[in-house]
C-alpha cells in the first residue's frame, strides 16, 4: 500500500537529510504508528506520501503509484485515495457538521444524491448521529476531531492519514478517537498515525515504526512507544 | 458547480470593497482605452475622407469652379488625359488615385448630412457640383513643390491642395489625444492588474483553510481555481459593460450631441457601429485584463 525505497529528502538550505535512506513497506490494511521525537522526520514522512514534498532520492509508491513520478494534474486522483486528520481539527467554522463533511465531496464533484446517502453514513459510524446541524464551536474537541475523521473517511480512502490526532485531547477523549480509528481499520482501511502518545501506543500493540534524524531505528510489528525493558 | 457557485458568491461577499475597487479602477481603464481606440476609428475615418494626410488633393474644374484654369467649365477628357500623363511622367509622384465626381458627391453627403444645414445645402448640390480628384502620393512627403507647380497651372485644374497642410494640425491634435488616452489607459490597466493580483492574494489568504482542505480531499486544480476566475470574469463583464455604458454616453452626448452638428463641416464623425466595435474589443481585452493575472497569480499563490 505504501513503500519507501531508498527515501531520503533534503531540504533546500539544509545540511541534514530530514529522512535518510529509509526502506519501508506498509501493507494493505495495516495500523501502523509513527513515533519519534520532533525534527525526527514523521512529518516529512507523511508529506512525502501526501505527495506535498518529492523526495531527493529513491521512490515512494502509494497504492501502487511511484508518486515522485505522478504529473501534477494526477495528483489530486492519489488524494482522493488518502484521508488525512490533523491535531488542530482544521473544520470549516462556518460550515455545519453536515456541511464540514459534505464539503469533501462536493469539491471532487460527488453527485448530490451520494453526498445526501454517504454523510449521515459516516457521521453515524464517527457517533455524530443527531448533531449534523451544529457549529463546529458548539462541539467539544473530542466531537471535532470525530468530524475531522468523517470528513477524511467519508470518501471511503485506502489509507487513512492522521497527524497526532489526540494533541489536543485528554487521555479519556483519546480513547474514544483510537477506537473509531481501530473500527475504520477494521473495514480494511490501512491507518497510519504520527503519535507523540505514548500510553495510545502502549495500549494498542500495533505496529511501530520509530524515526530518528530522518532514520528509521525501529519496526516492530506490536510494539510499544518506547523499547520494552 | 454549486459547490463552486457557492464558494463564489461566499467570496464576492467578504472581497465586497476589493471587487468594488477592482471594478472602479478596470472600468475607467478600459473605457479611456475605449477613448483611445474610438478616436484611432475617428483618425481614419477623417483618412478615408479626406485622403492620406500625406498626399496632394488635385481637383478638377467642375462646371462653376472660379480658377483661371477653369474658364471653358468643366474639365475635358483631354485635360484630364493631360493632367493625368503629367502626374505619372513627373518623377517625384509615387503613385495616384482617381476620386469620381460620384465618389466625391456621396462623400459630400455623408457630411453634410451629419447638420441641419448641411442638408439643406445638399438640396441645391448635384454630382455635377463635384470635381473628379486625384490623391497624389508623393516619394518624398516633402518635396511637393515640383508637383504643385507642375500640375497647378494646368488647364482644367480646379485647385491643388497639400492635405499635410490642411489637415496636419488635426491629426497631430487627434494623434495626441489618442496617445494620451491610450497612456493614461495604460497606466490604469498596470494598477488593474495589480489589484487582480492583490485580490486574489487577500482571498486566497483569507480562504486558505478552505483552500487547504480541497487540496487534500483531491480537489482538482480547475475546482480550485474556479471561484477565482469566475470572481474575476464577473468583475470583468461588469468593467466591461461600464466602459461601454460611458463609451455610450460619450457616443450620444458628445458625438451624437455636439460634434456632428457644431464641427459637422471638419469632417464625418465616428458612428455607432465604430463604438460597438470598440466596445467588442474592449470587452475582449477586460476579459484578458482579468483572466491572464488570475491564471498565473493562481497558480502562484494557491501552489495548484
Amino acid at each position: 500500500m505504501i513503500r519507501f525505497d531508498k527515501v531520503t529528502k533534503t531540504y533546500p538550505g539544509q545540511k541534514r537529510a530530514a529522512l535518510d535512506r529509509v526502506d519501508l513497506e506498509i501493507n494493505k490494511g495495516e495500523f501502523v504508528f509513527l513515533v519519534g521525537s520532533s525534527g525526527s522526520g514523521k512529518s516529512t514522512f507523511l508529506r512525502l506520501i501526501l505527495r506535498e514534498a518529492r523526495p531527493t532520492s529513491g521512490h515512494v509508491y502509494v497504492a501502487g503509484k511511484e508518486i515522485n513520478k505522478l504529473s501534477s494534474w494526477k495528483v489530486p486522483k492519489l488524494r482522493r485515495q488518502l484521508g488525512t486528520v490533523f491535531q488542530d481539527f482544521r473544520l470549516l467554522p462556518n460550515k455545519t457538521v453536515f456541511e464540514n463533511v459534505a464539503y469533501a465531496l462536493e469539491v471532487i464533484g460527488k453527485p448530490r444524491d451520494e453526498i445526501k446517502r454517504l454523510v449521515p453514513e459516516t457521521l453515524d459510524l464517527v457517533g455524530l448521529d443527531g448533531k449534523g446541524h451544529r457549529r463546529p464551536d458548539e462541539l467539544s474537541g473530542g466531537e471535532q476531531q470525530r468530524v475531522a475523521i468523517a470528513r477524511a473517511y467519508v470518501n471511503r480512502p485506502m489509507i487513512l492519514i492522521a497527524d497526532e490526532p489526540t494533541g489536543n485531547l485528554d487521555p479519556t477523549t483519546s480513547v474514544g478517537i483510537m477506537k473509531l480509528l481501530d473500527r475504520i481499520n477494521r473495514e480494511d482501511t490501512t491507518v497510519l498515525m504520527a503519535t507523540h502518545d505514548s500510553s495510545i501506543v502502549d495500549q494498542m500493540r500495533k505496529r511501530v515504526i520509530e524515526l530518528d534524524e530522518g532514520r528509521v531505528i525501529r519496526d516492530e510489528a506490536r510494539g510499544i512507544y518506547g523499547y520494552e525493558n | 458547480m454549486r459547490a463552486i457557485l457557492n464558494e463564489l458568491r461566499a467570496s464576492l461577499t467578504r472581497n465586497t470593497s476589493m471587487t468594488i475597487s477592482l471594478i472602479v479602477t478596470m472600468s475607467v481603464s478600459l473605457l479611456l482605452a475605449s477613448l483611445g481606440l474610438l478616436i484611432q476609428a475617428q483618425a481614419e475615418r477623417t483618412e478615408q475622407y479626406f485622403g492620406d494626410r500625406l498626399q496632394l488633393q488635385v481637383n478638377l474644374c467642375t462646371k462653376n469652379s472660379p480658377a483661371a484654369t477653369c474658364v471653358g467649365g468643366a474639365a475635358t477628357d483631354e485635360q484630364k488625359q493631360a493632367v493625368q500623363t503629367a502626374l505619372q511622367d513627373n518623377p517625384e509622384v509615387k503613385d495616384f488615385a482617381v476620386r469620381s465626381p460620384k465618389e466625391n458627391y456621396a462623400q459630400a453627403r455623408e457630411l453634410l448630412g451629419q447638420t441641419d444645414t448641411g442638408r439643406k445645402q445638399l438640396e441645391t448640390l448635384g454630382v455635377d457640383s463635384f470635381p473628379e480628384s486625384y490623391f497624389v502620393t508623393l516619394k518624398d512627403p516633402q518635396q511637393f513643390d515640383g508637383v504643385v507647380s507642375e500640375v497647378s497651372g494646368m488647364d482644367g485644374v480646379g485647385n491643388v491642395n497639400s492635405l499635410r497642410d490642411l489637415l496636419g494640425p488635426l491629426f497631430e491634435m487627434l494623434d495626441k489625444m489618442q496617445w494620451a488616452a491610450l497612456a493614461t489607459a495604460g497606466l490604469l490597466i498596470i494598477a488593474a492588474i495589480l489589484q487582480v493580483s492583490n485580490t486574489i492574494r487577500m482571498t486566497a489568504f483569507a480562504r486558505r483553510r478552505e483552500i487547504g482542505i480541497m487540496r487534500l480531499v483531491g480537489a482538482s486544480s480547475w475546482h480550485i481555481q474556479a471561484p477565482f476566475v469566475l470572481e474575476s470574469l464577473v468583475a470583468a463583464f461588469i468593467s466591461a459593460a461600464l466602459a461601454a455604458g460611458g463609451l455610450a454616453a460619450f457616443m450620444h452626448f458628445v458625438v451624437y450631441g455636439y460634434l456632428r452638428d457644431t464641427l459637422g463641416r471638419i469632417t464625418t464623425w465616428v458612428r455607432w457601429e465604430d463604438a460597438f466595435l470598440v466596445m467588442g474589443m474592449t470587452t475582449v481585452l477586460a476579459l484578458l485584463l482579468a483572466l491572464v493575472p488570475t491564471f498565473v497569480m493562481t497558480r502562484k499563490y494557491l501552489d495548484v
